[in-house]
């Protein structure tokens, strides 16, 4: 339409809002989850290739490069499950009758519980 | 008796008819600690420039006509209090991610098209059978969507929205939440005609949940959540869909 004035989007528009920045930081996060992926699926891949290929495979993920890359790893993937762990309770309120959960009871509920029960069972099925 | 007090803002300023681009202006206005942002631009229309242009009309946080860029943020500026900028200067524009007619004037056109789109009202075929009395309606019903009917198409979380900004199909927080609205009252059979525009293109799939359209809006409807309880809604309207195709938007309701 003639005579109106259009403002293109910066390329940079994630600058410009603290919540912005907070949301990339968030999406980046992510590709540290995906890294675990992939360092599990290498590690099955090494445990199909015999005992040698294996403890050849430990003993490379035990060099400070790789303890410093998992640390950070470490670091971001908690980070990113905490956004998400914040987002619970908007995405998926439980509603009773005319009230709906409290959001930190809702984030614990959906959230933390769920996580921490399944993060005991491994590790208690791994140290056993 | 003491000098009167004084601030700056600086406004947004565009003609169509004599201006090839924006330019900012700054106006001195009376500081005063009652008064609004758009206080202050109604003194500068009244007092110093007739030829300003903005909306405005109810002053009290209800129309949702007054919505700008006040210092950056998307603000009602009938609810922006001077006192919370003086004495630094406010630098008001019109919102982000729409058109400008003029001055603070933002075009409403492409979000009365989206808005229009999610058919926003109760639809069913017996809607003017009252035979049998009102449609009841429980507190709890209510309460299921009540949030999502708070909305006063103020506009300010389209302009805090990026995917609203470079995403034409993106239908935005406030379209979405009344439609998730209606899809959620319980008299309402329109679910499954409103499924079929939000399951288009990038129509819901384009929100990536910033989360700033629940940040700002002045009423707490919460698009952002609207959002994501609609697109699970969707989803699983996409995949029954998928694996029924035949009669399956008959069942949807
Ligand atoms: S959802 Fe909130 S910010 Fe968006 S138009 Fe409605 S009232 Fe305004
Ligand atoms: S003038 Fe009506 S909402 Fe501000």
């Amino acid at each position: 339409m003639s005579g109106r004035l259009h403002r293109p989007q910066r390329w940079a528009w994630f600058l410009e809002r603290p919540g912005y920045l907070l949301f990339m930081a968030r999406e980046l996060t992510g590709f540290f989850v995906a890294g675990y992926l992939v360092v599990l699926l290498v590690t099955l891949g090494r445990l199909g290739g015999g005992e040698t290929a294996f403890a050849e495979w430990l003993q490379t993920l035990s060099t400070p490069g790789w303890t410093v890359a998992h640390a950070v790893a470490l670091a971001a993937s908690v980070w990113h499950s905490v956004t998400w762990f914040a987002a619970v309770p908007q995405a998926m309120p439980i509603q009773l009758g005319e009230k709906r959960l409290p959001a930190p009871l809702a984030a614990v509920v959906m959230g933390y519980g769920p996580w921490l029960t399944v993060t005991t069972i491994i590790v208690w099925g791994v140290l056993r | 008796m003491p000098a009167e007090q004084t601030m700056t803002l600086e406004i947004f300023r565009y003609h169509p008819e004599t201006d090839s681009e924006p330019r900012f202006q700054a106006y001195e206005v009376p500081y005063d600690e009652d008064w609004v942002v758009l206080d202050a631009i109604n003194w500068i229309k009244d007092h110093v420039d007739g030829t300003l242009t903005h909306r405005w009309s109810c002053r009290m946080g209800v129309c949702g006509s007054c919505g700008m860029m006040v210092n950056g943020d998307p603000k009602l500026t009938c609810a922006a209090f001077l006192k919370d900028y003086y004495p630094r200067p406010v630098k008001v524009e019109p919102l982000v991610n729409f058109p400008v007619e003029r001055d603070l004037v933002v075009s409403l056109d492409g979000f009365m098209e989206k808005l229009e789109a999610v058919k926003p009202y109760i639809i069913r075929d017996d809607v003017n059978d009252t035979s049998g009395g009102e449609y009841l309606q429980s507190p709890a019903e209510l309460a299921r969507y009540k949030q999502y009917s708070m909305c006063i198409n103020c506009m300010l979380c389209y302009a805090a929205c990026p995917v609203a900004g470079h995403e034409d199909e993106f239908l935005g927080p406030a379209a979405l939440a009344l439609g998730h609205r209606y899809n959620r009252d319980s008299r309402d059979r329109g679910r499954a005609e409103r499924l079929d525009v939000m399951l288009a293109g990038e129509a819901i799939w384009g929100c990536t949940f910033v989360g700033e359209c629940t940040a700002v809006c002045p009423k707490h409807v919460d698009p952002a959540g609207a959002i994501q309880q609609a697109k699970a809604v969707a989803a699983q309207e996409y995949f029954r869909r998928f694996a029924m195709p035949r009669g399956a938007k008959d069942a949807g309701a």
